[in-house]
């Protein structure tokens, strides 16, 4: 009765697995999706606003109907105060997912977290340099137990700037200081966010745009660079590590454990549970030739990242893994999870475990972790696991995995290049590599999963863009074997022979969603490198498939950093014609980049070639007509 | 007489229409109350998704001569001259869906009515909100409908405006005010890209 | 002058007809000649009567001072005898002639006989008109068994009418499921094993032989294949065949029924055809076709009575189509359903996982000609437009299939 599944995903394993749900029973995100349909323009346009009880409002974009809410408020001022809004909340996402690292690096210091421990004491050293601490003659905890406290004190309202400004280059933070965005707490400024979009607060829309901007640099250089930096710190900091991708990387004959989400504190310890000898030999008294542990989503990068471990699909293929039939357990944290999933589960025998204290799920055993018991409930959980592939129906793993290389944090970037940022400044000087561009963000339903992502990751490198990609994105790419050395075949010429010379893939990645401060902070030392601004760069960044709040800050923090950034969907600013020039022209006079959106890859391909062209031009370097 | 008049390309696709017609169509006409009733008051009105997901309010056209009354094995639906309306009688309707074999828009639908004989599932469809126009107010779907998808009006001033609209963007540039505004023009060329990129003919796979 | 009309027939094809002269000619003489004494009365829904849902009076469409109101001349409990072309009159008992300008010929259908042994038993019964579902009320009492032949629209309905009833039913199908000639083998097989849920014995690929009985009442049907089924009351409804023996062939040219143009009008000019006796072209199989159902008759009952009354209307060709409800099962289907495999015709189909929806469209070329839909009918209708408007199809046809089919995605 539905579309082809050929319309829904261009992953064949996303295909095949929808055929099968489709079969099953089981409803998807797509049929919700269809369900849905039409949208409601005044939501998609921005124009309805619930802040308050005068309310709810709506604007006619005819102009005929009413064009003004209750209170007053115009399109331009409710549009810009529900984007304000998103951006709040993708913020305190981030932030959030950070403060829960820092707390649990806290306790380690404090050797209350059993399994945990400092797993990069370089970093730990180096990163509290940053923050003013005295390392010298400490041991590792001691180190450690101060800079929770410090980092503490960036989500607090006490300070006049985040510490870790202090990394962008000199030139972004005069921009900033000059337009008073420089976030000064991480929690303030989504705290003053809802605030200033309170009924009767700020009613500028240009003044609520330009906060949204601090707000979201409060997450890029505050709550999620703690949570990137703070994870390196107790997971260890990624190295280059071969992988795989896709739904075939569930094994027929091992206990499946699939973890989702985002926080890397609960899927360290799953991952150890995993690999004790104990487990390993129960699951082959249980008939099973040992234990498979795959990541969807972001927990799955980051386990990818720093341990190989094989990654089953992104947002759209929560849902399919799981109608394989051969996941003993899927266990989630936050962010993401679709709450349908507890249903999926039911129609197999997949157990499903919610972890977090702030996230429950229907269909859910809650099973909260904290730092101090978790690898107490880590080996529960896996034991129960085990148990259950006795439980397991018909197993249906349509296609075999794909190879990847992965883990490519800046430090292994760095190393990469032979340990200094010179040989990719040559290259892109010579112009053998033309930029770099940073394709990131999630699935969205209203795109063809991964369509987006692997159309323009393609058509980037065939015209020698490096590309660096995180998230949902890099799930794609993975998926579509552009992260093994072989895929420089598929690059131009220029870019081709970089990545043969050093063994990368001309797509390299970065991690998971708060890891896209990584590319930040390359763009940032680049800059340094070359003693200007991260606008001056030849450089881009793409969310071709973007959904969630957290998406919307990152692509706010991207754009408030000098980084031009194509969207693939359109945000929920159309009402407003004031904003959306703003945000996809004005921005360029304030802080050196805008937004742009294209819902089609080949052309935001076009868009930031141009772009990288443009840029290229005016740092006095070769260009090319795009 | 005035009728409710359609103007496809102002639907922005809310459904307000639908819930303000099934308030309308039900017995304790307010919405936080309907919304308790057994059975639930259903809308008359249904806002389908169009191809590239646009919404479109589809209302019985009250046709002359009318599809389903010719189709009406019992006699049940006849023409109301007074609103020169077509209206179902629900005591007389079987459930033979005859109606809806009959009706070329699909506006027709099958259920217990709250204002219908307890029980009984009976064909239901738009009734030009007759009970509310005794009392002197517009049908419930174009109070609602802010966008101006839904009017209420005479049937050559609808003409005409209809016509001045298009007059207006074919001289857009004189008159200064284009008959589709920016932001909407530029939502649903958005909306149709997205739409055709997901065509299955664009294709760029790949296979395991 | 005022013209005389004559009407041959007060099914619905004939008192549509009538109206229809009467709004267009005030002063015209008309003449409505009918076999069944009753006021005009809905037959489709003769089989509610049977399973009581509804009570006799409800079948009337037309109150009682029809005739006098459209001032028609009603000759009713009358079967014409033979129609005099030449000489302008329809010649009915007794010798009696009826003459006309313009004659339509409204005759409907009778059942189908079938070729059996022990007809002459009691309880035997055809269901074609109201008199007949009276008869099977009247000796329904103390029956406990009903034997039922035939899997097409009457007997589908006598049985579940009867089961309604609280009788016993055996459904006896020549073919492998209920309603082949509506509904392809799929639907077919939903459909049977719905009414077996239900509780109905239904035999596939069964005849009967004979019947037989005692006390001139029969108790039992014997099958071609060796078996028997008992029963106290029989259905015959092995589909109709339309009612024109006294029409002259040689004057009206006849194929299955009487062969009409597009304006109803029959071979012989100033007569015309209209309903269950009519055989028009079809717009779906283009070719000729008796589609011997209720929207046809009316429809073809109008188009006749605004040709006859002088107003030149073109009728756009019949479309076999029929809707019904089973349970908690619906159907709809509509043109070509089972389409040869000639290479003329393609099918695409959709069913979902839990078995209750089942969709199939057949094209023909850029067109749509045919659809059977089980369960989420509602949009049946906009098919059916699309079918009878002959358009190409310019949305994509799996868009046609999905469920959330809707008439906004026509609109360019």
């Amino acid at each position: 009765m539905k579309d082809s599944v050929k319309e829904k995903s261009i992953a064949q394993d996303s295909r095949l697995l929808l055929e099968k749900a489709r079969a099953d029973g089981v409803e998807t995100v797509w049929d919700r999706f269809a369900a849905q349909l039409p949208n409601c323009g005044y939501c998609e346009m921005g124009l309805s606003c619930r802040i308050c009880v005068m309310g709810p409002c709506r604007i006619d974009p005819f102009g005929e109907g009413p064009q003004r809410g209750v209170c007053g408020a115009d399109a331009d001022i409710i549009v810009a105060r529900n984007l304000g809004r998103m951006i709040a909340a993708g913020a305190a996402s981030h932030s959030d997912h950070g403060r829960d690292l820092v707390e649990t690096l806290a306790e380690v210091a404090e050797g209350r977290a059993e399994g945990y421990g400092i797993a990069d004491e370089a970093k730990l050293r180096s990163f509290a340099g940053e923050y003013g601490i005295d390392t010298n003659d400490k041991d590792a905890l001691a180190v450690a137990a101060e800079l929770a406290e410090a980092l503490q004190e960036d989500y607090g309202t006490r300070k006049k700037a985040l510490t870790l400004l202090a990394r962008a280059p000199e030139k972004r933070r005069e921009i900033w200081k000059k337009l008073g965005i420089a976030p000064r707490g991480i929690d303030r400024e989504t705290s003053e966010m809802m605030h200033r979009t309170h009924m009767g607060v700020d009613n500028d829309w240009q003044s609520i745009l330009l906060h949204a901007m601090r707000n979201a640099l409060s997450d890029g250089w505050g709550g999620s660079l703690i949570a990137s930096e703070v994870s390196d710190i107790l997971c260890g900091t990624p190295t280059p590590t071969p992988t795989t991708a896709n739904a075939g990387v569930l094994k027929k004959d091992q206990v499946n454990i699939v973890v989702h989400g985002h926080n890397p504190v609960v899927s360290e310890m799953i991952l150890l549970a995993c690999q004790s000898p104990e487990m390993i030999a129960l699951a082959r008294e249980k008939g099973a030739d040992g234990i498979n542990l795959a990541g969807v989503c972001c927990t799955g990068n980051e386990l990818q990242m720093r341990h190989g471990i094989p990654m089953a699909g992104n947002h759209l293929s929560t849902e399919l893994v799981l109608t394989t039939g051969a996941v003993e357990m899927m266990i989630v944290d936050y962010q993401c999870i679709m709450p349908s999933l507890g249903q999926v589960a039911a129609c197999y025998h997949t157990k499903m475990i919610s972890t977090s204290d702030k996230a429950r799920f229907p269909g859910m055993e809650h099973r909260e972790f904290h730092p101090d018991n978790a690898r107490k409930i880590a080996g529960e959980l896996v034991r129960e696991a085990v148990e259950n592939f006795s439980r397991r129906g018909e197993v249906y793993l349509p296609v075999a995995p794909v190879t990847a290389t992965t883990g490519f944090s800046v430090e292994a970037v760095v190393q990469a290049l032979g340990g200094t940022p010179e040989p990719l400044l040559d290259a892109i000087k010579k112009g053998a590599i033309r930029g770099a561009a940073g394709v990131v963000g999630c699935n969205n339903p209203r795109i063809k999963q991964d369509h987006g992502h692997v159309t323009l990751m393609r058509r980037l490198i065939e015209n020698d863009i490096l590309v660096v990609d995180t998230g949902c994105a890099a799930v794609a790419s993975a998926k579509a074997g552009f992260k093994t050395a072989e895929a420089a075949a598929m690059a131009g010429d220029g870019l081709k022979a970089v990545c043969q010379a050093l063994k990368i893939p001309p797509v390299l990645h970065m991690g998971s969603c708060v890891d896209n401060v990584r590319i930040l902070t390359l763009a940032s030392a680049l800059a340094n490198a070359l003693g200007t601004d991260i606008s001056d760069l030849p450089i881009a960044g793409a969310a071709p498939e973007w959904y969630s709040e957290k998406a919307a800050a990152i692509g706010l923090y991207f754009v408030a950093s000098g980084v031009y950034t194509v969207l693939g969907p359109m945000p929920p600013i159309t009402g407003s014609a004031n904003v959306a020039r703003l945000l996809t022209q004005g921005l360029n006079d304030a802080v050196g980049a805008t937004f742009a959106v294209e819902p089609d890859p080949e052309k935001a391909a076009l868009l930031i070639r141009r772009h990288i062209e443009d840029k290229r031009r005016n740092l006095g370097l070769d260009a090319k007509a795009v | 007489m005035k009728k409710v008049v359609v103007n496809p390309q102002r639907c922005v696709g809310c459904m307000q229409c639908m819930i303000a017609c099934a308030t309308a169509h039900s017995r304790t006409q307010s919405l936080f109350t309907a919304a308790l009733e057994t059975p639930t008051p259903k809308p008359r009105v249904h806002v389908g998704a169009g191809l590239c997901g646009d919404g479109f309010p589809n209302r019985c056209r009250h046709c002359d001569p009318a599809p389903c009354m010719l189709a009406c094995l019992p006699g049940a639906i006849h023409r109301d001259p007074e609103l020169d309306t077509v209206r179902i009688d629900p005591d007389r309707c079987i459930n033979c869906a005859s109606c809806a074999m009959a009706c070329p828009f699909g506006v027709i639908r099958y259920h217990v009515d709250p204002l219908g004989p307890p029980g009984k599932t009976v064909a239901v469809k738009c009734d030009n909100c007759v009970d509310r126009r005794r009392e002197g107010r517009i049908p419930a779907c174009v109070e609602v409908c802010k966008s101006g998808a839904l009017t209420f009006e005479e049937m050559g001033a609808a003409m005409k405006r209809q016509t001045d609209a298009v007059a207006r963007s074919v001289a857009s540039e004189v008159e200064g005010k284009p008959a589709i505004p920016a932001g909407v023009a530029l939502h649903r060329a958005l909306r149709r890209a997205s739409w055709e990129m997901n065509q299955e003919r664009k294709e760029n796979s790949h296979e395991g | 002058m005022a013209l005389d009309y004559v009407i041959i027939g007060n099914g619905v094809a004939g008192i549509q007809a009538a109206e229809t002269i009467r709004r267009l000619d005030r002063t015209g003489h008309i003449t409505l000649i009918g076999d069944e004494t009753h006021l005009p009365y809905c037959r489709p829904m003769i089989s509610m009567a049977l399973e009581g849902t509804i009570d006799f009076p409800a079948l009337t469409i037309r109150g009682p001072d029809f005739y006098e109101a459209n001032a028609i001349t009603p000759i009713l409990g009358e079967r014409v005898a033979a129609i005099d072309v030449d000489g302008r009159a329809v010649i009915i008992g007794g010798g009696r002639r009826v003459p006309f300008h313009r004659l339509l010929i409204a005759t409907g259908a009778d059942p189908r006989p079938v070729a059996a042994a022990g007809l002459d038993l009691n309880n035997i019964h055809y269901m074609r008109s109201q008199d007949h579902v009276r008869r099977m009320l009247a000796s329904i009492d103390g029956a406990r068994r009903a034997t039922v032949l035939g899997g097409g629209l009457v007997g589908f309905k006598a049985a579940c009418g009867l089961l309604r009833r609280g009788v016993g039913v055996s459904l006896l199908i020549g073919s492998g499921h209920p309603l082949s000639m509506q509904v392809d083998d799929e639907a077919g097989a939903m459909l049977l094993a719905e009414l077996r849920r239900r509780g109905l014995d239904v035999r596939v690929g069964a005849a009967v032989a004979g019947f037989e009985g005692e006390n001139g009442r029969v108790r039992s049907a014997a099958l071609k294949d060796g078996g028997r089924v008992d029963c106290d009351l029989v259905v015959i409804g092995k589909g109709v065949r339309p009612a024109l023996d006294f029409v002259p062939r040689d004057r009206i040219p006849v194929d299955l029924g009487i062969l009409v143009d597009a304006r109803m009008e029959t071979g012989a000019p100033g007569i015309y055809a209209a309903g269950d006796v009519a055989e028009a072209e079809d717009i779906a199989r283009r070719t000729r076709w008796v589609n011997a159902i209720w929207p046809e008759a009316v429809e073809q009952g109008r188009v006749a009575g605004m040709n006859m009354a002088g107003r030149q209307v073109a009728y756009p060709g019949s479309l076999s189509r029929n809707v019904i409800r089973v349970f908690d099962m619906d159907a709809m289907t509509a043109g070509v359903v089972t389409p040869d495999d000639d290479g003329l015709y393609e099918v695409i189909r959709e069913r979902d996982a839990g078995g209750r929806l089942y969709r199939k469209l057949v094209f023909r070329e850029d067109r749509l000609v045919g659809f059977t839909l089980i369960n989420r009918i509602e949009q049946g209708g906009v098919m059916t437009a699309l079918i009878r408007s002959r358009l190409p199809i310019r949305v994509s046809r799996r868009r046609l299939l999905a469920p959330d089919f809707n008439w906004s995605l026509l609109l360019p």
